[in-house]
Parts: C-alpha cells; sequence; structure tokens
C-alpha cells in the first residue's frame, strides 16, 4: 500500500517538475534575450528628451519608466529563481519518492547490455571515437578554411560579383549614340557608369511598376568613382523652382549640410547635421518622398559635443557613397555608419574624432566591399578601407602628407584600379586590395580642397596656390603643370581632350589634356564651390550664389544657357535617367523634363 | 561544445547600461569584509584528510587479517568484519556535503584547484595559496596509495549525486568508452583558458555551485538540478562524463598502492557487485568470442602506436588555429573586440573611453594574448589528441578475466558493491 502511495506521489511530482521546468526553460530565455531599456517606447522618449532637454517632465517620465523597467526585470529574476528552487524542491520528493519506492529493489541486477563481448564494446567504442574525432576535425578544418583570407576573399568576390562596381563587362551599360558628345567622351563617361543593382531592380519593379527604375547610379560624390562624368541623358537645360517647370519635386532637408546627394535606383542619399544630431536621409526619386533618416547616435567614441567647425563645412559636409545594398555616412565628428536600403543601421562606429579647424570634409568612395575613407587631419593622415558591410577595418595606411579636404577618386594606376588621392604635398596611388602606395608624386601646398580627377590613364590634380598637374598613371610621371586657373573647392573633370576647372574667384577654364594650356576660360564673377559634371555632352556647373551654367563639353566649349535658380548650392548635383537630384542650402529638388 | 560555449557567454552584453542621467542617488561605500578564511581553510585541509581516511578504514578494513582464519576479534570493535559496510562511506558523504557542499559553499574545491596550480605554474606572478595546492595534490597522494578515495564521499559533487542515486540504468559501454576522453577534453580547455590568464572555466561551469550557494546563474542551477535528477537514475553522470579531475585521480589510481577489492574471498561470478557499481567500474569476465589472427590484432595496435604522436600533432595544429576565436574568452580580447564591433554604447565600451585608455595600448596587449592562446592552444590541442589516441589504443587491447575485477581507474570507492557481495555477507 504504501509503496503505491510513493509510487502515485513520484508520479505527479515528476509530471509537476516537468511541466514546471519547461515553463522555467521558456522563461528563462526569454529573461535572457530581453532588453527592457531598449523598447521602442523607451527610445521614442530619449529621442524626444534630445530634442527638448529642458522638459523636466520628460525626464521625470524617462526615469519612472527606466526604474519600472528594471524592476520588471529583476522581480521576474526573482521569481525564477524561487521557480528553480521549487523544482529543486519537487526533485528532491521526486528522489524520496523513488528511493522508497525501490527501497526492497535497489541496486538489484539490470539488463545487461553487453553481455559478455567486450571486445565488441570496445570495437564500437573505437568506431564512435573515430568518428567523433573525424567530425571535430573536419569541423575545425572547415572552420579554419572558412577563416582563410583568400576564401573569405573569394566569398566576398562571389557576393559583389553582381554589384558590378568594377567589374569590366557587367558594370557596362549598353552602348548607345552619343548626342551631341564625341564618341571618345561618351565611352569615357559609359566606362565610368554602373548599374544599379539587379537584385534591386527586380526587387523595386514589382513593388513600384508605375515608375521606371534608372539604370544609371551616381553613387558618390560627383557620380560613380568619383569621376565627375554621368552617361545619363534627356537632362533638361532650363527650369525654374519658382513655377515648377521642369522640376519634379522640391522639399526642404530637415538639417543643413554641405554634402551632395547620391542616387541608386529610387533612393536619394545625403546627409545632414546641427549639434543636436546627424542624419542620413533617404528620399524617392520620382515622390520627394522621404523614406526614412537614420541617426549617427549612441555610438561608442563619439564626442559628446560637437567639435567645432567653420561654418563654411559644418558638421556635414561630407556625402555618403553606396552600393545599392548599404549606403555609408561619416560626419565631422568621425562617426561613420553603414546602412541598408531599408534605413536599417547595419553598424557605426567612430573613427577619432578629426582635429580640422574647418571640418573634416572627404567624402567616402566603395570600391567592391572597402569603404574609402581619407582621413587627412592634423596630427596624422590616413587612408582606410573598412569593410561596407560590418565597418571592420580591412587595411589602414598613414600617409606622409598634412591636412586636407580632398575626396578619393577611383582611376587606372601601375596597369590597375587604384584608389588615387590628393593631399598635401602629394598625389599618390594606392592599391586598393591592400592599401599598397603605388606611387606618389608631390606636387601641391596649402590648402587642398579640391579632389583629382582621371581620364583614361591620365590623372589630374589642380588646388589654388599650388598647381594644375596632368600625372600618367601608370608611373606617376608628370605630363604637363600650369597655373593659369587653379580650383579652391570644386574639383575639376576631364574628358580626352579637356581638362575643365572652376575656381572660387569666378573663372571657368578648359586645359588641353595635350599639354597644359588654356583652351577657353570664361569670367563668370561668381565663386564656385560646386564641380562640374559632364553629361550629355554637356557641363553642368552650379554657382555658389545659385546659378546654373551649361558648357558644351567641346573643345568650343561655349556657354549654352544659363540661369538663376534662386537658392545657394554648394554641392555637386547627381545624375540618373532624364533628371538631375540637387541640393541646396536649403532644400533637395529633381529636375526632370515636365 | 564548450569551446563554442564559452565564446558565447564571453560575448553576452550587459543588458542594463548606465542610466543615461544623474538621480542623485547616493551609492554606499564599499565595504570589504576582514577575511578570516585562513582558519576555515585549515580546518578543510584537515577535514580532507579525515574524511580520506575514514573512507580509507572502510574501503580497506585489512584483507589481510580478514582471510587470516586465527583473526577473530571483537564483533562490535573497530576492526569487526561488519565495519568493511558503505556506513562509513555514506556518513562521510553526508558531512562532506553539508560541510564542504553548503558550510564552505563547495569552495575551495579540488577539481577547481587544477586551474589555480596550472596558472601558478604558468604565471610567476601569481600567489598559490598553500591551502588550494594541498587541496589539489593530497586527493592525488591519497590516490596513488589508496585509489579514488577522494571520490567515495570526500567530493561533495560526487557524494551529492551519490545520495540521490536510485537506479543505475546504464548506457552501452561502446558509448560510455567512446565518451571518457571527455573529461581529458574538458581538462585540457581548462587549462588553456587557466594558462592564458582567461577563465577558471571549471568553477565557470561548476553545476552544483549554485545548488550549494542557494543561488547564482539560473543557467547553471537549472544544469545542477538536471544533473542531479539524472543522478537519481544513472550512476554519479558528472564523475563519470566531465569531472576532469576525476580523470587526473582515475590516472594515478591506476598505480595505487592498493586497490579496491570487493571481497578479500574468491570470486563467485555472481554479477551483483558488476550490476550495482554507479560508475560501472567492475569489469565482468572476457572470453574473447571473436578470435582474430594474431597478426591482424598486432598490425592494429601497432598502427594506434604509430597514429599517437600524428593525432598529438593533429590536435594540436586545429585547436591552434583556432586560438583567435577562443581568445574571446580572455577579457582584452573581448573588450577589443567590442570596441570594433559594438554598434550599441555597451558600458565595458564607456568604461575604457572613460578611463582614458588608448585602443593602441590596449591592441598591443590583445596580440600577446593571442600568441598565449596559440601556444596553449598547441599544449591542449595536443593533450586531446594524446587522449584519443591513447584511448583508441586501450580499446584495441584485448585483456582476459576469469572473474569480475576492479577497475582501478574507474572505482570511486563508494563501496556500494561490499554489501552485494554475498562471500562478504558470508563472512559477516
Amino acid at each position: 500500500m504504501n509503496k503505491k502511495i510513493y509510487r502515485n506521489v513520484a508520479i505527479v511530482t515528476a509530471a509537476f517538475a516537468i511541466a514546471l521546468a519547461v515553463m522555467l526553460g521558456v522563461s528563462w530565455w526569454q529573461s535572457r534575450r530581453a532588453t527592457p531599456l531598449q523598447t521602442e517606447v523607451m527610445t521614442t522618449l530619449k529621442e524626444l528628451n534630445e530634442s527638448n532637454p529642458d522638459n523636466e517632465k520628460l525626464g521625470e517620465q524617462i526615469r519612472e519608466l527606466d526604474l519600472l523597467s528594471r524592476r520588471a526585470y529583476f522581480t521576474q529574476e526573482r521569481h525564477l529563481t524561487a521557480g528553480v528552487w521549487i523544482l529543486c524542491g519537487m526533485l528532491v520528493v521526486l528522489a524520496v519518492c523513488l528511493r522508497m519506492y525501490y527501497k526492497d529493489s535497489m541496486h538489484l541486477p539490470d539488463r545487461e547490455l553487453n553481455p559478455v563481448d567486450e571486445w565488441m564494446s570496445k570495437t564500437l567504442s573505437r568506431k564512435y571515437l573515430g568518428w567523433g574525432a573525424g567530425i571535430a576535425a573536419s569541423v575545425a578544418l572547415v572552420a579554419v578554411l572558412a577563416m582563410s583570407p583568400s576564401v573569405r576573399g573569394w566569398v566576398k568576390s562571389l557576393v559583389t560579383w553582381g554589384d558590378g562596381q568594377m567589374s569590366e563587362d557587367g558594370g557596362l551599360l549598353a552602348a548607345d549614340d552619343g548626342g551631341g558628345a564625341s564618341d571618345t567622351l561618351l565611352a569615357d563617361v559609359k566606362a565610368d557608369t554602373l548599374r544599379v543593382d539587379s537584385t534591386l531592380l527586380a526587387k523595386d519593379e514589382a513593388v513600384q511598376d508605375s515608375f521606371p527604375i534608372p539604370k544609371i547610379t551616381s553613387n558618390a560624390f560627383r557620380g560613380n568613382n568619383s569621376s565627375g562624368k554621368s552617361s545619363a541623358r534627356g537632362i533638361p537645360t532650363s527650369w525654374n523652382l519658382k513655377n515648377g517647370t521642369n522640376v519634379a519635386w522640391q522639399k526642404t532637408v530637415p538639417k543643413h549640410g554641405y554634402s551632395s546627394p547620391v542616387v541608386n535606383g529610387r533612393n536619394i542619399f545625403l546627409t545632414g547635421a546641427d549639434q543636436q544630431a546627424r542624419e542620413l536621409y533617404c528620399y524617392d526619386l520620382y515622390t520627394g518622398e522621404l523614406r526614412w533618416t537614420v541617426k549617427a547616435d549612441r555610438i561608442p567614441g563619439s564626442p559628446p559635443t560637437m567639435p567645432k567647425v567653420n561654418a563654411d563645412t559644418g558638421l556635414a559636409a561630407s556625402t555618403v557613397a553606396t552600393n545599392g545594398k548599404v549606403v555609408c555616412a561619416i560626419f565631422a565628428t568621425g562617426d561613420v555608419m553603414g546602412v541598408d536600403m531599408d534605413g536599417k543601421r547595419l553598424w557605426a562606429k567612430n573613427l577619432g574624432v578629426p582635429d580640422n579647424h574647418y571640418g573634416y570634409a572627404s567624402s567616402l568612395l566603395m570600391y567592391g566591399n572597402e569603404l574609402i575613407v581619407q582621413y587627412d587631419n592634423n596630427g596624422g593622415a590616413k587612408l582606410m578601407a573598412l569593410s561596407v558591410t560590418t565597418g571592420d577595418v580591412l587595411w589602414s595606411k598613414s600617409r606622409k602628407d598634412k591636412i586636407a579636404w580632398s575626396s578619393p577618386i577611383v582611376a587606372q594606376a601601375a596597369g590597375q584600379q587604384a584608389i588615387v588621392v590628393m593631399g598635401n604635398p602629394a598625389i599618390t596611388a594606392y592599391s586598393p586590395s591592400n592599401g599598397q602606395e603605388l606611387w606618389r608624386v608631390e606636387c601641391m601646398s596649402g590648402e587642398v580642397g579640391a579632389s583629382p580627377c582621371a581620364n583614361g590613364n591620365i590623372i589630374y590634380g589642380a588646388s589654388e596656390y599650388a598647381t594644375v598637374v596632368a600625372i600618367d598613371g601608370k608611373d606617376g610621371t608628370v605630363l604637363w603643370e600650369a597655373s593659369d586657373c587653379m580650383p579652391e573647392c570644386s574639383s575639376p573633370v576631364a574628358t580626352k581632350d579637356l581638362l575643365y576647372v572652376a575656381t572660387s574667384y569666378g573663372a571657368v577654364c578648359a586645359y588641353s589634356t595635350e599639354d597644359g594650356s588654356v583652351v577657353k576660360q570664361h569670367e563668370l564673377t561668381t565663386p564656385f564651390y560646386s564641380s562640374p559634371v559632364v553629361v550629355d555632352g554637356k557641363v553642368y556647373l552650379f554657382s555658389n550664389s545659385g546659378k546654373c551654367y551649361i558648357f558644351s563639353a567641346g573643345k568650343d566649349f561655349n556657354l549654352i544657357n544659363s540661369f538663376d535658380t534662386g537658392e545657394h548650392t554648394f554641392a555637386t548635383p547627381a545624375f540618373t535617367d532624364g533628371m538631375m537630384v540637387v541640393r541646396t542650402d536649403k532644400s533637395l529638388y529633381v529636375v526632370k523634363k515636365s | 561544445m564548450l569551446a563554442c560555449l564559452i565564446p558565447a557567454v564571453a560575448g553576452a552584453v550587459a543588458r542594463f547600461p548606465k542610466p543615461d542621467f544623474t538621480s542623485g542617488y547616493q551609492y554606499p561605500e564599499i565595504v570589504h569584509g576582514v577575511p578570516f578564511e585562513t582558519l576555515w581553510s585549515w580546518v578543510d585541509v584537515v577535514l580532507l584528510v579525515v574524511m580520506m581516511g575514514v573512507v580509507v578504514w572502510a574501503v580497506y578494513y585489512n584483507p589481510n587479517l580478514a582471510s587470516n582464519p586465527n583473526f577473530n576479534p571483537n564483533p562490535n570493535g573497530w576492526l569487526s568484519k561488519e565495519k568493511r559496510s558503505r556506513v562509513a562511506v555514506v556518513a562521510v558523504s553526508v558531512v562532506s556535503v553539508l560541510y564542504f557542499g553548503f558550510f564552505r559553499s563547495g569552495c575551495v574545491c579540488s577539481v577547481g584547484a587544477i586551474q589555480n596550480v596550472v596558472l601558478a605554474l604558468t604565471d610567476s606572478s601569481y600567489h598559490l595559496p598553500w591551502v588550494v595546492l594541498l587541496v589539489f595534490l593530497l586527493p592525488l597522494v591519497a590516490a596513488l596509495f589508496f585509489g579514488r578515495v577522494f571520490c567515495g564521499g570526500v567530493c561533495p559533487f560526487g557524494a551529492l549525486q551519490d545520495l540521490v542515486n536510485v537506479r543505475n540504468l546504464r548506457i552501452s559501454r561502446a558509448v560510455s568508452g567512446a565518451l571518457s576522453v571527455i573529461p581529458w577534453i574538458y581538462l585540457a580547455f581548462a587549462i588553456l583558458y587557466a594558462a592564458t590568464r582567461s577563465q577558471f572555466i571549471i568553477c565557470r561551469f561548476d553545476p552544483f555551485i549554485g545548488i550549494f550557494r542557494l543561488g547564482g546563474d539560473v543557467g547553471m542551477i537549472v544544469f545542477g538540478a538536471v544533473l542531479l535528477l539524472l543522478s537519481v537514475f544513472v550512476g554519479r553522470p558528472f564523475c563519470q562524463f566531465l569531472c576532469p579531475y576525476g580523470a587526473l585521480l582515475g590516472l594515478f589510481s591506476r598505480v595505487a598502492r592498493r586497490k579496491v577489492e570487493v571481497t578479500p574471498h574468491p570470486c563467485i561470478n555472481c554479477t551483483l557487485c558488476h550490476d550495482v557499481c554507479p560508475m560501472d567500474a567492475i569489469r565482468p569476465p572476457e572470453a574473447n568470442k571473436n578470435p582474430e589472427h594474431r597478426q591482424r590484432g598486432m598490425k592494429r595496435v601497432l598502427l594506434y602506436m604509430v597514429m599517437l604522436p600524428l593525432f598529438m600533432v593533429a590536435g594540436a595544429l586545429l585547436l591552434a588555429s583556432q586560438s583567435q576565436t577562443l581568445s574571446i574568452a580572455h577579457k582584452d580580447v573581448r573588450l577589443y573586440t567590442l570596441l570594433q564591433h559594438a554598434d550599441e554604447p555597451l558600458a565595458e565600451v564607456e568604461a575604457f573611453h572613460e578611463m582614458g585608455r588608448s585602443e593602441e595600448e590596449l591592441k598591443v596587449k590583445v596580440e600577446e594574448v593571442q600568441r598565449q592562446y596559440w601556444i596553449w592552444s598547441l599544449v591542449a590541442g595536443g593533450l586531446i589528441g594524446c587522449v584519443v589516441g591513447i584511448k583508441l589504443l586501450s580499446l584495441t587491447l584485448k585483456r582476459t578475466r576469469k572473474t569480475y575485477e576492479v577497475d582501478a581507474s574507474a572505482c570511486v570507492a563508494c563501496a556500494k558493491c561490499f554489501n552485494y557481495c554475498p562471500q562478504n555477507k558470508k563472512i559477516n
């Protein structure tokens, strides 16, 4: 009779213990994953608090919520611990009941699994051990292979192959007629134009079949590879912001910035910043809808107070870069981040607060999975390649240069695709695979704000109070130098025959790429910070006052049209199929034939 | 599994960063209690010796006297044959669980002391307390003379499992034979992490410490509870398949001066002792049912002997190849990784910046740690390869037994078999 009681108690206890163990396991798993202080409500309240720092009620509300969250979490922890002790108690009861139940038959012989044949057991043991060791070794080997740089590089190349970055065949658009531009110029333009990621096209086309997805991208400052050239067609040569002629839409940008817009697919990316926040914006190319905003906040190492910057530079002077999957942005605080096309922040880090008396202004550039960052500041200059997807430093090279505000480009140098960087005092070509210096030409001086440009194997550099120089990309030989017309902030652009330069004192020149002689010069008496872009056989250029000048991109270099847009413009426009995206000091607008 | 678990645990992030605001709360001043450990530590050592002595007395009463027909002691005296029973071992087990377990909170224990000794051997700046050294050495010395008497009831972990054990459900000896390398692998990783000053993983993943301390990490308490539940039906699962110190003691017990005998009288092959043994340490009579050509057997033995150094080299290289991944268990490597990858403002990263430390300085430290990891991964991997090779070799050797024999390396001197042996009952 007693044995039955023990058995029944054991069964009931076991059932309760199993149920309780499952509940405790689930609860424990949930508590391990819980992030009680990172709720949506808390985040929203903190954001509100940042924008309204004087609102004491809001602060009090956050404190109460914080306290409640912590209290709730630890109460749950206490309940969990109590549950574990109840479970232990149940197990003790179970053990006692079982012991009493089996009291008379404790340790009676069990069924012998391996009656006598120990040799068979040993043989099986050897087999199990051999298999176990083999599997463990195989896993370790696979891990070793997976972590080896060559295999990772191979996998990365497979992943990034579809992006078309720098690929010779996949990256080119189908040939088309020049329509006003010379064949050579058209070839140059086409070679610098990349496809929009095909998967993105398919995805977006399925969603938005009412608008065609533009095939022409402008993935960085002054277009793809920072070349200053675009294969876009059908860009209007006049528009009017007041009456909306040839203007698709115009939107006010929430925060100020001198960074230029970039375009990939239907997305326009640009940055803005003030003392309160640094933000990356994504606008819809067709509707002007602000699709998302991502803040560069809560980044380890980010300075609590903004670095002092010149008003002409601001905190968001650097242009973002994208590959159609990730867009990366950098700010004057040294904060850099990667964000996917849906506005999800993938990574963020601080590269060290730049010691820069005007403010950090170099723009980003992507090469395959590398995010190229020119970080020339007081106290040290370096060129870094970060992983676009993770932000990891892939390589970093110290430079012998001084502070500069120039941006890197991709060009042909030393018989390969190279990263070309202009600084003080040198123009330097680096291998993108490991940052190895390919050649270095010391020819610059002063404050270098413009960026280099290239056409084929020839690389050009120009900076005020220094020189205009043409360098043979193969070996770094200086082909010619000139000093007639030199830019301060505006970067030059080169075609096969001409090098176009816009200065801050109003002169716009076309140099012969043969010998550096000035072919034609326009005295326009208005400063230019924005850079000229060669597109559709024309050169588009904005003055600081917002006047747009359109020249023919030929040896005649005639002024086709000029008109005042009415808004100060410092950024360089981005071009895509039949559209031009312009950022002014207040707004963003798209020019498109009405 | 352990290698995966440690980086995963190490990579866990704090979910409660410091509040973003100042609340005016005054943190109480931290007061460090005056240590009163010295006396208790020596009590630990004395009790350890005494309790091992009791187990020795209970297990090895004096077979020579018992087999002497002229020996006729007082039936109620200390030397009587009736004392050759499990009662004294159970009493020691209860005292051990209460004192070493609950009262002393399971620390210092001989199992965890392995790590202190390894650290002291590899780092001259680490001061190894004498008590810890004694707690580590005494059971090993005892094992050289009497086998694993420490495991019998003095170790609180083994004692706790032993006290709740009701049934002995056995798993296949083929499986348990293969699993017997796990304690050695655990030992290899414990050495690796201790020598690199990363973690004392034996202490960190001690399944019973939460029970003895009536609190702690919920995950480990649940693990301990599951092991205890398992102990009800399976004899000493922790001792059989996990305990790294048990592996060492087993090695020493192989050459013990005196080994546990079920009975001083001739075995009658009744199988009772074999079936009752919680550690499956009593080997049945072995008759070779699968006659194999001697030359073939010799070839296999020679093959494994040749393979042994290859196993060691392979193990060393494979583990060394994973040394960078394993090194995440080290606090500096973890911090450096957080600095490189953290998207969120983690408390560790904030503290690092607030202390004014430079990343370059940390990077130098991390590189040194990773160098050490590479070296010690070679050692640990070599040890694992060696253990696997020797195990395979031992599984290749054939032995003939005519009666039930105690495997000295597995026997924990729990004395359970004594009461079941009909020969002992006949004596009684």
